[in-house]
Order: C-alpha cells, then sequence, then structure tokens
C-alpha cells in the first residue's frame, strides 16, 4: 500500500457525513467557502443510516423537550418544501393505548399547542377508518405531521448539491489525528482507506459534526465533549400494516413507535446507553420486547415477518446533573472550544435529530462564516435540493410506476425493492462503491424480504464486470450486443466481486440473526441453498491477496455485533 | 371412506416414497402445499461431501459416516439401501430419456455458476461435460437477459483456480426479445430449432480454443439431452449445464418425470393441500386433515409418509419465541433450546448453524419418537430434511438424503404394514 503523504488546504473541513455534516458541507458551498468533509465509512455510515426515519413532527418531545419540538415542528415545514422527493407525507397519529393513562392526551394537547406543534384530535372511528389494523381499544387519537423520510437517499442528494456548489465530499477518510500549533487546531491527518494514503487537510475550521464519535473526534485534539452514544434498536417488519406514523400517547418510552417507510413498517426503539459507539449488539431481550410492544399497537403485529433488526447511537450530549439517559435533551449544542477550553479552530455539534439536521447546519455554518468574515446569507431554507424523479414529495409507487415506464420488468436486479440493472450500474459509477452496502444504502438493493438472496448475486456480478471493463478497457454490454471479453490470467485473484459477495453475506448475517425467525429463518435457509448448495462460494479459495480498492474489514469502520 | 396410503410433501424424498408406494400397488395419495423445494436445487443429487469426512473417495466416506454416526439415516438405510434407491432413481431417469451417471464410488467435481468447484454424486448428463478432470480450455457462455448467470464471473474464479476459462455473453437472435425473461422461457427457446440453430453458430465463432461449453441450466424441459446434442453438432465443443438461481430447470424436468411415473403405477399427486393436522389413537395415526380452498378436507390413514422437508421446505417452522415445530402431525422434534443458541456469528460457518439441524428423532425403521424414546405413530414414517441428520447442507447431502430416505422409506412402508393395509 502506499503511504504517500498530501496536503490539502482549504477553509472548512467538516468530520462526519452524517446529515448535519452533509448539511453544513452544503450551506458552506452555497455560502462560497472552501470545504472539504470527510467520512469514515460510506456517507450515512454512522447514525443518520441507522434511524427509524422518521420526520418528527415535534410531537414525540412536547412535554420532555420542549425547544426541540419546536425545532422540530419549524424544520419539518422547510423540508417538505427543500427535498420533498426524500419525504412521505404519511401523517402521523397519537393514540391512547388501554395500557396509558387516559388523562395524559389533554396534557399532550396543551404542549402542542405552547410548542407550536400542529395537533387535532380525530375520532376513534375515524382513526381505524383509515387505519384499520390500528387496536379497535384505543380510547383517543391525536393527528400530527409526522412524516417519513430517506435519510439514505437524502444524504446522497444533499451530497450531490454540495459538489454541485464546489464542496469536496471525502467517503471512506478516516481521521486518525488533528494537529494541533499551541492553542489553535490547524489540521487533520486522514486516511484513506481505500488506498491507504494518508492525507493532511489544513483548514481554517474543522467543524465535529461526527455525531456519537463526536467525543472521539475531540479526544484527538485533547478536548473533552461527552457524548452519551445511547443505543436505539428497531425493527423492519415486511408490512406497511399502517400507512401513518403511529406513536403511543404517553411519555416517550422504549418500543412506542411505528413508522411506515418505503416498503416497511419499523417499530422502535429501545434506548441503552453503551460505553463506545463501535461496540454493542441488539439482545434478544430487546427484540422480544419490540415485538411484544408493538402487539398492543397492532393486533397480530408478531405474525407478520420481521426483516431486519439494526441499531443506532443517539449521539446524546451529556449535561451536568442528568442521570437517566432518556432524559437527556434531544436538542442540539453548538460547543465552540475557543471559548470553553481555549483551543481555536475547532467546533463541535452534537445532539439533535435528522429532522432539526438543516438548522444545526445553518447555526453551525453562521458562526464560521462570521469568523471568516463570509457575510452571504443562508439560503438553505428556501433553495430546493435538486435531484429525484419529481420534485413532489415521495410515494410507495414511485418505484413501480419507474419500472412499468420503462418496461423494465426483464432488467430488475432485486425484485423485493424493484431495483433495475441500469439503477445499480448507475450507483456503482457514481460511487465506485466500495463494498455492496455502499449500492445497497442508494438504492434500497437487498432490503426486501428475499434477505438479498438472489439480487447479491446479480449486484456482485454487475459490479466486478464493471471493473474488469474499467481496469481492462473492455467495453462488457449490458442491454445491447457484442461479447465483452477479458481473458483473466491464472495469476489474477478471485474474481473481485466474489469477495464482495462474500463480504455482504457474512455481514449482513449479524444484522439478521437478532430477528430470524418463522419465513425469514425460512428464507435464510433458502439463500444457503442458494449460495452454499447451488452456487459453492463456500468451496472457492479465499482471495489471494486484499483488494485495496474494497473496504470491507477495516476495522476502522467495523462496527462490532454481540448478539 | 377406505383409508389410504398417504404421503405429504412433493419433494424428492417425497416423489421417492410415493413412487415405491405406487408401484407396489399401493395407490398412494400425495399431498402438498406445492412443488417442493426441487424447483430450488440444481439437479445433482449430492450424497456426501462433508468436511467431516474429507480428502476420501465417496464410498469410503459413506462407510466412516455409517460407522461413526449409527443413528444418521444413512446408517439405518446401510450402504445397500442407499444403492438400491439410486438404482431405481437412475432406472426412472434414463427410461424417460433424461440419464443421471456417476454413482456410489466416488464424487465428480462440477463448475457452479460461480466459478466454484462442487462435488457431487449423480448428475444429469447434460451436466456430464463439466467434469474438471477432462480438462481444457471452457468457454462460459450466458445471456445477459438471463439476469442470474454471469459468465465472466464464473470464468474469472476458475481461472484463479487454474482452469482455463474465458466468459461471453451471447445474443439473442431476432424476434426472441421480450419485456420480461424467465430460465423457463429460455428453456423452451431451446427445444426450438430454429433458436439452437442461432445460438449453436454463436458459440462456433466464439469457442476459439475451447473444447468445451457451459451453459446455464436452461437446456430444454422435454429433450435436454437432445438439445445438448444438438448444439455440440453445431459448436464443435462439448456442452454441459451449469446449475443456477431458482426456479431451477432441472428441478421441473425431474418433477415431470416423477409425476407422469407415480401417476402410470396408480398414485395420485394433489399438490395445493396442505396437511394441517392429524389424529392418532392407541399410537396410530387415523386421521389426517389438509386444507385446500380454505377448506379442510379429511383423509382416513392407512400409513403415512411424512416428507415435508426441514426448515426451507416449510416441514418445521419456528417463531420469535424460540418455538421449533413439526407443521403437518406435530411431531416431537430435537431443537437447540433457545434463540440464543440457533447461530453462529458468521453466515459462512464450516460447522453450519445449530437450528438447521433441528428434526424428527426416528427409530431404526424411520418411524417417530417422542422424547422418551418411544415411537409416536407405528404407521407413519419419516423421510428427508424432515429427519434428525445433522445438517444436510453443510454435509452436501440434501437431494442424497432426500432421495434415499424416500425410497427407502417407501418400500419399507410398502413391506412392513400388510395387516393394515388389507383392511
Amino acid at each position: 500500500m502506499t503511504r504517500t503523504q498530501q496536503l490539502l488546504q482549504t477553509d472548512v473541513l467538516i468530520i462526519g457525513g452524517g446529515a448535519t455534516g452533509l448539511g453544513a458541507a452544503r450551506d458552506l458551498a452555497m455560502r462560497g467557502i472552501a470545504t472539504i468533509l470527510v467520512e469514515k465509512g460510506d456517507l450515512t455510515h454512522g447514525t443518520t443510516g441507522r434511524y427509524h426515519g422518521l420526520l418528527h413532527s415535534g410531537g414525540r418531545y412536547v412535554i420532555k423537550d420542549p425547544q426541540s419540538a419546536t425545532e422540530c415542528a419549524h424544520e419539518n415545514r422547510i423540508l417538505r418544501k427543500i427535498m420533498p422527493q426524500y419525504i412521505e407525507a404519511t401523517g402521523g397519529f397519537f393514540v391512547t393505548t388501554p395500557w396509558d393513562d387516559p388523562d395524559f392526551g389533554d396534557k399532550f394537547m396543551q404542549a402542542c399547542h405552547a410548542t407550536d406543534v400542529p395537533v387535532q384530535e380525530i375520532s376513534v372511528d375515524e382513526a381505524l377508518r383509515r387505519e384499520p389494523a390500528l387496536n379497535p381499544k384505543i380510547s383517543r387519537v391525536f393527528e400530527v405531521e409526522d412524516g417519513a423520510a430517506d435519510s439514505f437517499m437524502s444524504a446522497y442528494g444533499i451530497a450531490r448539491s454540495a459538489r454541485e456548489h464546489g464542496a469536496q465530499i471525502l467517503n471512506y477518510h478516516f481521521v486518525k489525528g488533528l494537529i494541533r500549533e499551541g492553542e489553535r487546531v490547524v489540521a487533520a491527518e486522514v486516511e484513506d482507506l481505500r488506498t491507504g494514503e494518508i492525507k493532511r487537510i489544513g483548514a481554517t475550521w474543522i467543524l465535529n459534526a461526527a455525531g456519537a464519535w463526536a467525543g472521539k473526534i475531540a479526544a484527538l485534539a485533547g478536548l473533552r465533549v461527552d457524548v452519551v452514544p445511547g443505543k436505539g434498536t428497531m425493527i423492519a417488519m415486511n408490512h406497511r400494516m399502517v400507512n401513518t406514523v403511529i406513536n403511543r400517547c404517553k411519555m416517550p418510552d422504549d418500543g412506542d413507535i411505528i413508522v411506515p417507510i418505503h416498503t416497511v413498517a419499523v417499530i422502535g426503539t429501545t434506548d441503552i446507553a453503551v460505553p463506545d459507539p463501535d461496540v454493542y449488539g441488539i439482545e434478544p431481550d430487546e427484540v422480544t420486547f419490540l415485538m411484544e410492544e408493538g402487539e398492543k399497537l397492532i393486533p397480530g403485529f408478531t405474525r407478520y415477518r420481521a426483516l431486519r433488526a439494526w441499531a443506532g447511537v443517539r449521539p446524546l450530549y451529556k449535561q451536568e446533573g442528568v442521570t437517566d439517559d432518556r432524559d437527556l435533551s434531544r436538542a442540539y449544542v453548538l460547543i465552540d472550544h475557543a471559548k470553553r477550553d481555549g483551543i481555536d479552530g475547532l467546533l463541535s455539534i452534537v445532539g439533535g435529530k435528522w429532522t432539526t439536521y438543516r438548522l444545526m447546519a445553518e447555526e453551525i455554518v453562521n458562526v464560521v462564516a462570521a469568523r471568516l468574515g463570509n457575510t452571504t446569507p443562508c439560503r438553505t431554507a428556501e433553495e430546493v435540493i435538486p435531484g429525484g424523479e419529481a420534485q413532489q414529495l415521495y410515494w410507495l409507487g414511485h418505484n413501480l410506476a419507474h419500472v412499468e415506464q420503462h418496461q423494465a420488468f426483464g432488467e430488475l436486479i432485486c425484485e423485493c425493492e424493484l431495483v433495475t440493472r441500469e439503477q445499480v450500474l448507475d450507483a456503482i459509477a457514481q460511487s465506485g462503491a466500495a463494498n455492496l452496502d455502499d449500492i445497497r444504502r442508494e438504492t434500497r438493493l437487498g432490503m426486501g424480504p428475499c434477505q438479498g438472496g438472489f439480487c447479491t448475486y446479480r449486484a456482485a456480478a454487475l459490479w466486478s464486470e464493471w471493473r474488469t471493463a474499467r481496469d481492462h478497457d473492455v467495453h462488457v454490454p449490458y442491454n445491447g450486443h457484442g461479447n465483452g471479453q477479458h481473458q483473466p490470467d491464472a495469476s489474477e485473484p478471485n474474481d473481485p466481486g466474489t469477495e464482495l459477495l462474500r463480504h455482504f453475506l457474512q455481514a449482513r448475517w449479524k444484522g439478521l440473526t437478532a430477528i430470524m425467525w418463522g419465513d425469514q429463518l425460512r428464507q435464510a435457509r433458502l439463500d444457503q441453498l442458494i449460495y452454499l448448495d447451488t452456487l459453492g462460494i463456500d468451496l472457492l479459495p479465499d482471495a489471494a491477496g486484499e483488494d485495496p480498492e474494497l473496504v470491507t474489514h477495516h476495522p476502522a469502520i467495523a462496527t462490532e455485533y454481540h448478539v | 371412506m377406505t383409508s389410504r396410503m398417504i404421503v405429504i410433501g412433493a419433494g424428492l424424498s417425497g416423489l421417492m416414497s410415493a413412487l415405491a408406494l405406487a408401484e407396489a400397488g399401493l395407490r398412494p395419495l400425495l399431498l402438498a402445499k406445492g412443488y417442493g423445494t426441487t424447483y430450488w436445487t440444481g439437479g445433482t443429487i449430492d450424497l456426501l461431501a462433508s468436511r467431516r469426512y474429507p480428502n476420501m473417495p465417496l464410498h469410503t466416506a459413506l462407510t466412516h459416516l455409517i460407522v461413526a454416526q449409527p443413528e444418521h439415516p444413512y446408517a439405518r438405510m446401510e450402504l445397500d439401501g442407499i444403492a438400491a434407491a439410486v438404482d431405481r432413481f437412475r432406472t426412472l431417469t434414463k427410461a424417460a430419456g433424461y440419464p443421471y451417471v456417476g454413482g456410489l464410488e466416488r464424487n465428480v467435481v462440477l463448475p457452479t455458476a460461480l466459478g466454484a468447484l462442487r462435488p457431487t454424486a449423480l448428475l444429469p448428463a447434460t451436466m456430464a461435460a463439466g467434469d474438471v478432470r477432462l480438462g481444457g480450455e471452457i468457454l462460459i457462455a450466458g445471456f445477459h437477459e438471463l439476469r442470474d448467470f454471469f459468465p465472466p464471473m464464473a470464468a474469472a474464479n476458475l481461472q484463479a483456480q487454474h482452469i482455463p476459462a474465458r466468459g461471453v455473453y451471447l445474443t439473442l437472435p431476432d424476434g426472441y426479445q421480450r419485456h420480461d425473461y424467465s430460465p423457463r422461457s429460455f428453456a423452451l427457446w431451446f427445444e426450438q430449432p430454429n433458436f439452437r440453430q442461432a445460438i449453436g453458430q454463436q458459440l462456433r465463432t466464439l469457442r476459439g480454443t475451447a473444447t468445451r461449453i457451459g451453459l446455464p441450466a436452461v437446456l430444454g424441459l422435454r429433450d435436454p439431452l437432445g438439445v445438448v446434442n444438438d448444439l455440440q453438432q453445431i459448436s464443435g465443443a462439448q456442452i454441459f449445464e451449469i446449475p443456477t438461481l431458482p426456479p431451477s430447470v432441472p428441478g421441473m424436468r425431474l418433477m415431470n418425470i416423477f409425476h407422469q411415473a407415480i401417476t402410470v403405477a396408480g398414485g395420485r399427486i394433489q399438490i395445493g393441500s396442505e396437511v394441517r393436522r392429524g389424529l392418532g389413537a392407541e399410537g396410530v395415526l387415523t386421521h389426517i386433515f389438509s386444507e385446500a380452498a380454505a377448506r379442510e378436507q379429511r383423509h382416513h390413514v392407512a400409513a403415512c409418509v411424512l416428507a415435508t422437508g426441514g426448515i426451507a421446505g416449510g416441514g418445521i417452522s419456528t417463531d420469535f419465541r424460540g418455538t421449533v415445530h413439526e407443521t403437518a402431525l406435530n411431531l416431537p422434534l430435537h431443537a437447540p433450546e433457545s434463540r440464543q443458541a440457533w447461530f453462529a456469528s458468521r453466515f459462512l460457518h464450516t460447522e453450519g448453524h445449530p437450528i438447521f439441524s433441528a428434526g424428527v428423532p426416528t427409530d431404526d425403521q424411520f418411524r417417530p419418537l417422542d422424547s422418551t424414546g418411544h415411537v409416536v405413530y407405528a404407521n407413519v414414517m419419516v423421510a428427508g430434511s424432515a429427519l434428525l441428520a445433522g445438517d444436510p447442507v453443510e454435509d452436501r447431502a440434501v437431494s442424497g438424503l432426500a432421495l434415499t430416505t424416500g425410497w427407502h422409506v417407501g418400500t419399507l412402508l410398502a413391506t412392513s404394514l400388510p395387516a393394515q393395509l388389507a383392511t
């Protein structure tokens, strides 16, 4: 591996490729400020890619966290305008079940009014007419403006827009160190995980937007940011048994929300403080608990098929004197290390919600811009993020409409999520995908009930053909005629797609075992029949050497699950 | 209603059992929810290629297993029982014009669609030229339109294992473009002489120095051997099929052959009838209840073969509380205690995952046992993946176990229960 040191210089370096960091990159670039963003994994590798996808109305925080509620309600309206293609306007209900305090509803209504969160009480009959799967024993229903958001695709959209405005977005770039000159942080030492190359990125300002990892980043500069990584486990069920976000009308607690998103419904979440955002697992009793709570909102919930379980770590900022982690504020905090620690050149932003990412970005960029003497106003609340099929709110039928319009049934690589060959090849070409997860995040490939049984093999082969064509300048046509031929010689290791495939199968298993029973277990056995019995992937020799372009096993981005 | 011989399940084990019973003149009724896992597998018969018995010929490995695992179904059949089932299968497929080659002596190694080298005991003659020992350069050819077969990937992996190979894509002749394609549509096209001619010519042009050409296993439904012969004539190279993702055309061929043979011998196959429960008295199963079109149908049972499969086939189901359940007759199972113990941490774990070894324990007559070791129903026998037999995927024994136990149990039942059947 090459380890030459490359020097880059920029006005602002952002650490963290989640919603907040990307939002800040776009905002900075739109104001004409030179910006580089580094992310150790793929974009959304952290918490942005591991949440339930709720666009908050603010309802969940009206009592416990009123400031956060108001911010959510405000940003909710803005996001629907500036990024409609990533948002489904499902609406949301807060319902009082027989297990909830019936008087809580009145407090809830008052608090909504006090925090400017739009709300109206509707009759139980009306709610059941709209959502017949809901528990008929609910006694009160409050309607709010919750929605479902695609945090993966929106991140790619924000990143594209940021790039168009001149920002550099570097994924698979791991920050190994922050370099101080006296009382100022002046640069970061960054490793490109694909090439092993070390880069020194000098910056006038560094924004620590690493979320749950913000404490680890601050520590690199010898500073302290107390982030409590609050692990939340979620389960995606293979059915939209509701088309409205359903919340329990009570103080926020474990397993009290169901979010319909794309083809699934997600039940969340648990909240367990973990010592390290890179080391956590999903406990079987968390899963059992979530399933049983789901049954209270939707009778028969446990009979649906659980598709996958995952956990994300909330970036909760620990103030003094708070003991219960669920009581930590969901509001965000901007830490100016010059003021707090006497160390210039570094700002940290922690806490907050996906729903408030734009506001957080605006606030931190305002501070940086002022210090750089830039007076261009923020335009992210008005300027629409380009891209997507149409500038309208997303709806479930989009993919199907696309496939029907293009008569692309024969081009489907992932039948579950209706992803075509063209979409997979686009995702590969645009991102240079370093593993199949990158393609998954951009296209939803492999997120359906077959667990990637069919499409993983296909996507790995397409990736492999794309790579061969690129490296050997051989045209491998995919929708026409001709015979792209490249004759590999025996000195070459395994087909590169095979390593990709093997890694994906292994990594995905970790997320599946927690919810593997019933039809999912049966599906897993079918996938074993395909990959072991028919394809014999276990019989292939291990790759001769590591493929430097595949970022699959690097410790910096390996999350250890203990199932 | 008169009592009947009932076979539950339409996979290889159920089909072999039904054939044995039909040929014994017992007019079995085969009930199944669907067509079974036959359509999911590649059509080879894998008897054993286990990591536990490495580096030895198949015959020796089977002998070792029989000694080392006396409760394994293979040990209960012994080599003679295995051989008898294999013989019957070979005569059946040969008579149907779809002969299998290979046997109990040693495994043949064939390339997979991923370019791995996979051992198997019996293979259709249409796959025989894939045998890696034949040497020479291999051309792997497929179609972009068939999304489950990628020649360059298979070829690259073969190359990495020092087998000269190239991967190419063929062009669909004019008039064959569709909005969608399936393995079955390709199989039907290969039965057309014009299509074969066009593809054979392309293969001839592309083959270069290759002496053998591997194609996806879609070379016709009714007369694949004829298709292979024809393509060999035109291309000038040996042709072989490589199984790929479901639905499996070789599986469809087998299903057709069995359907014909069982029906001719007096059996009946009723697909779409899921058996939901059984009723017994004094250690004898008297009735089973199947469901079709939301109605329950009651069958009076003389004797019964349970061939519903394992977790893949649907014979064993599980739930989120960790319960493991035999779905047709609610027979006792051996399974790991709790969900925590079901899985190893990696998908490709060499020891397999404990939950996939769940199965119905039986006596040496293949009759189901309860936890105290007593026979649950004296007139029920278990075959195939529902049996307690380790993890057949890890042992590379899925189809072999199904085929041999199915035949063995069918013949055993036909000879061992004359008294009940006379009534």
